[in-house]
């Protein structure tokens, strides 16, 4: 366990396509500097000649900025959830797609059901075959990030597998 | 020769090609035009402005367009006066009104920058243009769209004045309200922006956008006989317009048309929604994001875009910023109007508002030059001011009816 360190879009092909890492550190500023000695890449991107956040970087603490907070020397603890957010790139709420892969024992809940009702998100089905034995849906699921990443939680506890589908595949 | 170089960071100074693109690839900064001020010199007079079109394109070179402007070939060169009886008022003896209350086509600075905005978004081959939008640029873009043959889509706050979302309909804009702040607006047309090939003026067309608002300084300086005023008082809602009129002085002091600027530049902002003046009095270089909330919704934005490069202009300049209330806004509103007989939307009762604050406060001095930057039209505004100016006196058609009233008047 450690510091969920949720990395924006734009940076993840710097850290091999993770939406989440799991970080080590005490303070926000070591789990930065965990965080560009693991991924020398991403040192560039946050930080400027003088080694300083740079300025179009938010970070947000358990979704509070942390310049409200004591910026790098805010306190972090273990299930504490770090965000790294471009301050003008939008982003926000959008569509991904993935295929879902149910256990035999879970094929007859309502899994899909429970996304939409527990989670700020809305699911699609774009296609499916269910059995008795095997089950899988290709899902098109549009929301907030946040909601998401809990919804992926959700998916895991229950042994759902969750596989990202490419764009093509479908249409 | 080319006088449009390339595309550069704000921040890290990386460069781009001239392309629709708003954002550092680096480090996420906003990207800004580069031009060849050399060049610029060397081929610009003030007489060779002085005999040209009375518009904003007057000063074509220091604007990102390459070819001819392709819509709003009339837009700018508004009034600016001088005003002695508002001056009496505030007590001083110096100041002028840019009055863009009364710009071409839609009433308000908005068509300065959207005329640069689609002009440039046709060169790129744009069909189809778009804009998040407070209501004066919604009205800008569907009227600049309309006349250059292109479709627009408009996203504004669902609950925006009647007279903003008329002026955007009745020229054929697909306009969608959202149920959310502007800067939810914002965040959804940057989502939107991502995903389709439209030209979103404030968004990947921005760079280029925002140039148009040099204009206003440019004849700001111009038709004061080439000698910017001592203070400048700026509305601030995303705090492009504070930082490019700046930028205008300091470019037209680069080719050599003006002496070195001393310009001080203030920002002025609703109490309701002042992001960027809580910063200033904070002394803090970042910008503490809002939840509006006045009732001049023009200038309520909570995340201000140009925040930071707002403050860096009200500091580098020597200016100030300061915010007053939904009442005094109104108030303001009416002082104008009743001295100078302009009626400027509720942005306007900031500006001249916040005027009158900074001059009691002894931080603009009563015997310099003055210019309040006027950047919309209260047509636009009713509802802000409408339990606030009376009503008419209702007769009969009869003569002893109104002399009726008049006495009880003398009374």
């Amino acid at each position: 366990m450690g510091i969920r360190v949720r990395i924006p879009t734009p940076l993840k092909k710097l850290v091999g396509e993770q939406d989440v890492i799991l970080a080590n550190g005490k303070t926000v500023g070591e789990v930065i500097h965990w965080l560009t000695e693991t991924y020398p890449d991403l040192k560039d991107r946050l930080k400027d000649e003088q080694g300083e956040i740079r300025r179009f970087i938010n970070i947000y603490l358990n979704d509070e900025d942390i310049r409200f907070i004591k910026n790098l020397d805010t306190p972090v603890k273990e299930g504490d959830q770090i965000s790294i957010i471009p301050a003008i790139a939008g982003g926000g709420a959008k569509k991904r797609r993935v295929t879902l892969t149910f256990p035999p024992e879970r094929i007859q809940e309502p899994v899909i059901y429970n996304i939409g009702q527990r989670y700020k998100l809305i699911t699609n089905i774009r296609s499916a075959n269910v059995t008795e034995n095997v089950g899988w849906v290709n899902l098109e699921i549009e929301g907030e990030e946040e909601e998401y990443l809990k919804a992926l939680q959700y998916l895991k506890e229950i042994g759902v597998r969750v596989e990202p589908v490419e764009k093509d595949i479908i249409e | 020769m080319k006088i449009i170089k390339s595309l550069k960071c704000k921040e890290c100074g990386r460069e781009y090609e001239i392309k629709p693109f708003h954002v550092c690839e680096l480090c996420f900064g906003p990207l800004e035009v580069v031009y060849d001020y050399g060049v610029i010199k060397k081929g610009i007079s003030r007489r060779d402005i002085e005999k040209r079109p009375k518009t904003m394109w007057r000063y074509k070179e220091l604007l990102p367009i390459e070819s001819e402007p392709q819509v709003g070939k009339n837009v700018g060169f508004t009034p600016l006066i001088r005003a002695e009886r508002l001056g009496k008022v505030l007590g001083v003896s110096n100041l002028y009104i840019k009055n863009d209350a009364v710009n071409y086509p839609t009433l308000s600075f908005k068509d300065r920058v959207v005329s640069v905005a689609i002009s440039k978004a046709i060169e790129f081959g744009f069909k189809i243009v778009s804009c998040a939008s407070t209501g004066n640029l919604a009205n800008s873009v569907a009227a600049l769209a309309a006349e250059g043959g292109l479709e627009s889509y408009i996203f504004i706050p669902h609950d925006l004045e009647q007279g903003k979302i008329l002026s955007t309909l009745i020229y054929g804009a697909k306009l969608i309200g959202i149920k959310g702040s502007y800067d939810e607006v914002n965040r959804l047309c940057s989502e939107i922006a991502e995903n389709y090939r439209w030209a979103f003026v404030n968004i990947n067309i921005r760079p280029f956008y925002s140039e148009g608002s040099k204009t206003f300084g440019f004849e700001i300086v111009e038709q004061m006989g080439w000698k910017p005023p001592q203070h400048i008082i700026v509305p601030m809602a995303g705090g492009s317009l504070i930082t490019k009129i700046w930028k205008g002085l300091k470019e037209f002091e680069k080719i050599g048309l003006i002496d070195e600027v001393s310009t001080k530049i203030h920002g002025a902002q609703a109490s309701g929604s002042n992001p960027i003046v809580s910063a200033y009095k904070e002394g803090i270089d970042w910008i503490k994001p809002q939840r509006p909330k006045t009732i001049a919704k023009s200038l309520a934005i909570g995340n201000p875009a140009d925040g930071f490069y707002a403050l860096k202009t009200i500091r580098e300049s020597g200016g100030s910023a300061e915010d007053v209330s939904d009442e005094e806004i109104v108030e303001a509103m009416k002082l104008l109007a009743r001295t100078e007989g302009i009626f400027t939307e509720t942005a306007g009762g900031v500006t001249v508002g916040v005027t009158k604050k900074l001059i009691e406060q002894g931080i603009i001095p009563k015997d310099e030059t003055i210019l309040i930057a006027i950047t919309g039209n209260g047509l636009k505004t009713q509802e802000a001011v409408q339990n606030n100016v009376g009503e008419p006196l209702i007769i009969e058609p009869k003569f002893s009816d109104f002399e009726k009233i008049v006495r009880a008047k003398e009374n």
